[in-house]
């Protein structure tokens, strides 16, 4: 059966698709920046030997770990409210989904980062006469973070495509603005080709540079 | 002001919620049947093909891995049965969209095991007289899946956990049944809770027995190929 | 003479394994000792024990006459904060370098005075740039550890031991890793250390070095002290058996001196 493919519809809400597109984006940065940022001290606390530490971030990661994202943010929606002291409206579910989701994944990164660092590095800092903490600063993440670099990046590639899951939960990034749309103005084959398109436009290059990542560091060694 | 949890009206429907499970089951199910296959198809035409397919298999499996498998799962269910006269239920759909998805990151897996086998053993093969194909089949590949194990463990429960997607067109898996048990009981903090932590138990108990694996691998002298 | 370093009855157990079954030994100011004995006589964990990168077991560890650590009934305990101070005081040159390869050889030697020590600018670079010549490598204060050879990388190590201007130093195999010709530069670097009066304890395999440049050379088996004494009595005239034997298997092939000039 032919169809006859006309993407005017598209064009024409291309404002409410930049909207969307502007949202995507808004909220895979902020969650990437937060998760990063908590999930060095998560990760930290993950390398551990005092159970103190270890036993709860071990048991927040493996749970946002085991549990699927959309499950996640439907929770912090739908469930979380009830209990909650404040407000939640769909972008801070999707922010409390989407970062604790990427501090629990990053925090793995920064704990494997740190334990592939050779030991004798701690030994000589500790034999300088340095503390624990300045062992940390000054010898072991600069060396550690190098590495971490290519699995950040992958990581961001995911919070990307994670973002779209906002849209069950009506927050108005790409994806929902899609749905939304062509609901309005039936046009399904040419909305959901264009927005594909869209993230792919806005994913792929990120894909292409962890690849380059990759490759560099293991050139390096 | 305390909230007065009351878990015993989600114990009535527990029977939903486990058809539910079973459905995420099936779905998952069927999708890694179709595409771990799919995926050694692609990643053979992308590593030995000549350049006319493998170029626009390269494009597909790119597209596949970069965009939201959201995305994809609408346009296979509201996209594609308008394009081409077929009708697409959400099962049918979620099966559609998972095969090909997944198949497009096990190619990747696939690819990344067979480039890891030494050269050596291409020289020897051909050494006794071996073609391309019988190489493979005889010697590359069953050395390959053996290393790749473990990373196919790990993308099958990722794509467990990828196609609870499918309660957004309504197929009834888990979250869909705990979302219409939430909305009739109004009981969202436990339903919801209770869903999740049955899927923490299924994937955690896979996951755990997937590190036993890579644990069991690595002391029997086989590497992971990623 | 002052005494810099005692150790009295010192024990260390891993888990049911005792490799140190009570170590006694006084080192004073300017004293060259080395450590010798086969793999596993407890030797490198004797030396890691003085800077504590091992905690003893038991026994006491007496630095410039005060003890370290506190004691508690039978043990003795020990603060984190005290052995970190400790460890700034001693110096330790490890088999495997260990340089930072995130920083030049400079930086390499300032990290102790700059973030330990918390030396002034002015005072971490003069540092530096003495000790780095002093071990004759001040051509190569900007190069990265990778672009050194293991000899030299080794050499910095000790520059960066000795910025801090330690009271001690210990050099735990410091040559054991080097490749065969890069070996005799290091040993140059510790002898003129020693000549300048640094104490040290030293672990090593080259005997003709220990013979050379120990005041006492001290041979462990076992987790004991077997035999110590002048370089000229242990290793030309032993008394023990265990020592015998030792020396036995280390003499095998001998070169004759070369004629090199």
């Amino acid at each position: 059966m032919e169809h006859n493919w006309d993407f005017s519809a598209v064009f024409a809400n291309k404002a409410l698709l930049l909207m969307g597109l502007q949202n995507t984006v808004i909220l895979g940065a902020i969650c990437l920046v937060l998760g990063l940022f908590f999930g060095m001290f998560v990760g930290m606390a993950r390398y551990s030997r005092n159970p103190v530490f270890y036993w709860p971030s071990t048991a927040f990661v493996e749970v946002f770990r085991n549990t699927p994202v959309l499950v996640q943010i439907v929770w912090f929606f739908f469930a979380f409210p009830i209990i909650s002291p404040f407000d939640i409206n769909a972008f801070t579910a999707a922010t409390l989904g989407l970062t604790l989701n990427t501090t629990a994944f990053s925090s793995e990164i920064y704990r494997a980062g740190i334990q592939s660092i050779d030991k004798g590095q701690w030994e000589a800092a500790k034999a300088l006469g340095m503390g624990y903490g300045e062992q940390m600063r000054r010898i072991i993440l600069p060396q550690a973070v190098k590495r971490m670099i290519p699995a950040f990046m992958n990581r961001a590639v995911e919070l990307m495509k994670m973002t779209s899951l906002a849209s069950v939960i009506a927050y108005g990034e790409l994806m929902h603005q899609a749905k939304t749309i062509s609901t309005i103005e039936f046009n399904p084959i040419e909305m959901y080709t264009a927005v594909a398109l869209l993230f792919f436009a806005l994913i792929y290059p990120a894909a292409i540079a962890v690849q380059h990542f990759e490759k560099r560091l293991a050139a390096r060694g | 002001m305390g909230y007065e949890w009351d878990f015993g009206i989600v114990f009535r429907d527990f029977d939903l919620l486990m058809l539910g499970l079973i459905n995420t089951l099936k779905v998952t199910g069927l999708a890694l049947l179709f595409g771990v296959p799919l995926g050694l198809i692609l990643a053979l035409l992308r590593l030995y093909g000549s350049w006319p397919i493998r170029i626009p298999v390269g494009v597909v499996i790119e597209f596949l891995r970069s965009t939201p498998p959201i995305a994809q799962l609408f346009w296979f269910f509201f996209a594609l049965p308008i394009l081409i006269g077929v009708e697409m239920d959400p099962f049918r759909a979620s099966v559609l969209t998972f095969s090909l998805q997944s198949s497009a990151f096990f190619a990747e897996v696939f690819r990344g095991g067979i480039v890891s086998i030494d050269r050596g053993q291409w020289e020897a093969a051909k050494a006794i007289g071996m073609d391309r194909n019988r190489t493979l089949r005889r010697v590359i590949l069953p050395q390959a899946v053996k290393r790749m194990i473990p990373a196919f463990l790990e993308r099958a429960i990722e794509l467990m956990k990828t196609t609870t997607l499918v309660s957004t067109i309504s197929y009834a898996d888990l979250l869909y049944q705990a979302n219409s048990i939430a909305q009739s009981t109004y009981r969202s903090l436990e339903v919801f809770s209770i869903a999740a932590a049955i899927y923490f138990v299924v994937i955690f108990a896979c996951s755990i027995g997937v590190r036993r694996i890579e644990r069991y691998m690595a002391r029997t002298g086989e590497t992971t190929a990623h | 003479m002052t005494e810099v370093l005692r150790i009295e009855n010192l024990h260390k157990s891993f888990d049911e394994l005792e490799v140190l079954k009570g170590i006694d030994l006084t080192v004073k100011k300017g004293e060259t000792v080395v450590l010798l004995g086969a793999s596993g006589s407890g030797k490198s964990t004797m030396l890691r024990c003085v800077n504590f990168m091992e905690i003893p077991t038991s026994g006491r560890i007496v630095l410039q006459g005060e003890p370290v650590g506190r004691e508690d009934g039978e043990r003795m305990v020990y603060a984190e904060k005290e052995l970190t101070l400790l460890r700034a005081r001693v110096g330790m040159v490890f088999q495997h370098f260990n340089l930072f390869p995130h920083m030049t050889a400079k930086e390499n030697v300032m990290e102790g005075p700059k973030t330990v020590l918390k030396l002034d600018a002015a005072e971490c670079h003069r540092r530096a740039d003495k000790y780095l010549e002093k071990v004759g490598l001040g051509w190569k204060a900007d190069a990265y550890p990778s672009q050194l050879s293991g000899g030299q990388q080794q050499r910095i190590a000790i520059a960066r031991a000795l910025a801090m201007e330690p009271e001690l130093m210990l050099f735990d195999e410091a040559t054991s890793a080097l490749d065969p010709e890069l070996v005799g530069e290091v040993l140059e670097t510790m002898k003129e250390l020693a000549e300048e009066g640094m104490t040290m304890v030293i672990v090593t395999h080259e005997l003709g070095f220990a013979y050379t440049v120990a005041d006492r050379v001290l041979f462990l088996s076992e987790g004991n002290i077997l035999e110590q004494g002048a370089p000229e009595a242990v290793l030309i005239h032993p008394q023990e058996e265990g020592t015998k034997n030792f020396l036995r298997g280390h003499g095998s092939f001998r070169l004759p001196t070369p004629q090199l000039d």
